[in-house]
């Protein structure tokens, strides 16, 4: 049997008298692609950045790669690719030096997978941060979360801003690195990348988790899950 | 942990110059100016030592500012002291929310770097800048002594660096405090504290009630015409400074270690 990679039990986070996520427990096992669905505010990000240490969790146990997310936070995030929903780097500095900062801070040399990955995401590293788009911003945060090889990669809705074709090559990457040993939980809003790519997936409503049977569900059950809030 | 700082020192370089070359020219012109000055100053100084409460505000009661000591207390001590006060609040304020504020904090603290070390390299960063502008303001001055060509003593001028040092380094304290407080741009709170404590320091002694309450601020024990008229230590608002410092960054550690980080 696999081993679990992500071991969450009971989380609850609230933001004083907001809620947060409530009695959040779920596991992804090792060479999972996991879906992670669910509408605006339903918590999927509050639940990944407390999975990172950037929340201060009310309770309930978190376990990334066996170790425990609040005692092992630096230990984790050496092994964790991260890519934000909104990816913002300095201004003022270029892209290449970005990267580089990235993988010095983990005192790596990661110059042979960024210049793969920078080559084949067509990523134009001589430019400043200030002077590109969200796409290609995006494209710089996925060659910062892959280029150490981490064993998870959490993305927090990867693919908007993306071009289809940059789409495609981003999942062709996720693809390899899984085949290679890596997991991935993936928090997105597209039904379509969750029923071609995820193994398992959940659907977050209204600070509460619901494990989905399959991840290949129809349009019409997908959309239930936002209906029934808004009713 | 050195790769922040790095990066920190280099974001910061910008302000850096910017300040301590304005700063320390600003200095530096009107060290100069005294040779142009020196006849009318004569005059001026019986007119100036005569002004009451103000006279002694600004030290012109027990200074002549006909002498270039009592002119460099008057006039730069003024100028430095406020500027590198609001130097150290702008830096400092800024140092750990600017991550938060300019939505850059998750790509940082997504790496593997636990806060504490985060805040050690941003606090260091804090600490060199600020050395490095009582460096080049130092020197700007010193090359104005010897442009001029003018006797200066050098022990009280470098007391009064020190000491200069030791103010900002306590402003500095109580912005870093604030600046771990919120994800925002505090730069106005900044500033607007900066003035306030020189304001507290000027009228502190203008008002005889306010004086035995000096040492609070921390331009008590940095003021120049005090120090260039070799008064006493001010021990009270020396250890007070060092208090004042050391709870600021304590609490800075404290508070965030505890709280949640902003997207």
């Amino acid at each position: 049997m696999k081993e679990n990679v992500i071991e969450i039990s009971h989380l609850t986070k609230s933001y004083g008298k907001s809620r947060g996520v409530i009695d959040v427990s779920f596991n992804v096992k090792k060479g999972d692609i996991f879906g992670f669905l669910g509408p605006n505010g339903a918590g999927k990000s509050t639940t990944i950045r407390s999975m990172l240490g950037f929340l201060k969790i009310n309770s309930g146990n978190i376990k990334i790669l066996g170790m425990d997310s609040i005692k092992d936070h630096e230990e984790i995030l050496k092994n964790v690719g991260y890519m934000p929903s909104e990816a913002w780097f300095y201004d003022s500095m270029k892209v290449n030096d970005v990267i580089k900062y990235a993988a010095d801070v983990r005192r790596l040399d990661c110059s042979k997978e960024a210049a793969k990955l920078c080559e084949r995401l067509k990523v134009d590293t001589h430019k400043k941060i200030k002077q590109l788009s969200l796409g290609n911003r995006k494209k710089v945060s996925i060659v910062c979360a892959m280029q150490h090889r981490p064993r998870l990669f959490i993305f927090d809705e990867p693919t908007g801003g993306l071009d289809p074709l940059m789409q495609k090559k981003f999942f062709e990457l996720i693809n390899e690195y899984v085949a290679q040993g890596a997991t991935c939980l993936l928090s997105t809003h597209v039904l379509s990348e969750v029923d071609k790519y995820c193994k398992n997936a959940a659907i977050m409503r209204e600070g509460r988790l619901t494990m989905l049977e399959t991840p290949h569900i129809d349009d019409e059950t997908f959309l239930s899950f936002y209906e029934e809030e808004e009713g | 942990m050195r790769s922040v700082l790095k990066r920190e020192l280099l974001l910061n370089l910008k302000n850096l110059l910017i300040w301590s070359l304005s700063v320390g020219a600003l200095g530096l012109v009107c060290i100069l100016l005294y040779k142009s000055m020196e006849g009318e100053m004569k005059d001026m100084a019986d007119a100036f030592s005569n002004m009451g409460a103000f006279s002694e505000a600004f030290g012109m009661s027990t200074l002549s500012i006909a002498t270039l000591k009592g002119y460099f207390a008057t006039e730069i001590g003024a100028v430095h002291g406020l500027g590198s006060c609001m130097f150290a609040a702008i830096i400092a304020i800024n140092i750990i929310s600017k991550e938060e504020d300019a939505h850059t904090g998750e790509f940082l603290f997504s790496l593997p770097l636990s806060r504490n070390r985060i805040l050690t390299a941003k606090s260091l960063c804090v600490a060199i800048m600020l050395v490095l502008f009582t460096t080049v303001c130092t020197l700007f001055y010193l090359l104005g002594f010897k442009l001029l060509g003018e006797e200066m003593p050098l022990d009280l001028f470098f007391t009064f660096m020190v000491r200069q040092f030791l103010m900002n380094l306590e402003v500095a304290g109580i912005c870093l405090a604030l600046s771990s407080l919120t994800g925002k741009n505090r730069m106005g709170l900044g500033l607007g504290m900066a003035l306030l404590f020189y304001a507290y320091d000027v009228m502190g002694r203008v008002i005889p009630d306010l004086k035995k309450y000096l040492f609070i601020g921390p331009f008590s024990y940095a003021n120049a015409s005090e120090i260039f008229t070799e008064a006493e230590l001010p021990v009270t608002g020396i250890v007070v400074a060092c208090g004042v410092l050391i709870c600021g960054v304590l609490f800075a550690f404290w508070y965030y270690n505890k709280r949640d980080l902003a997207s």
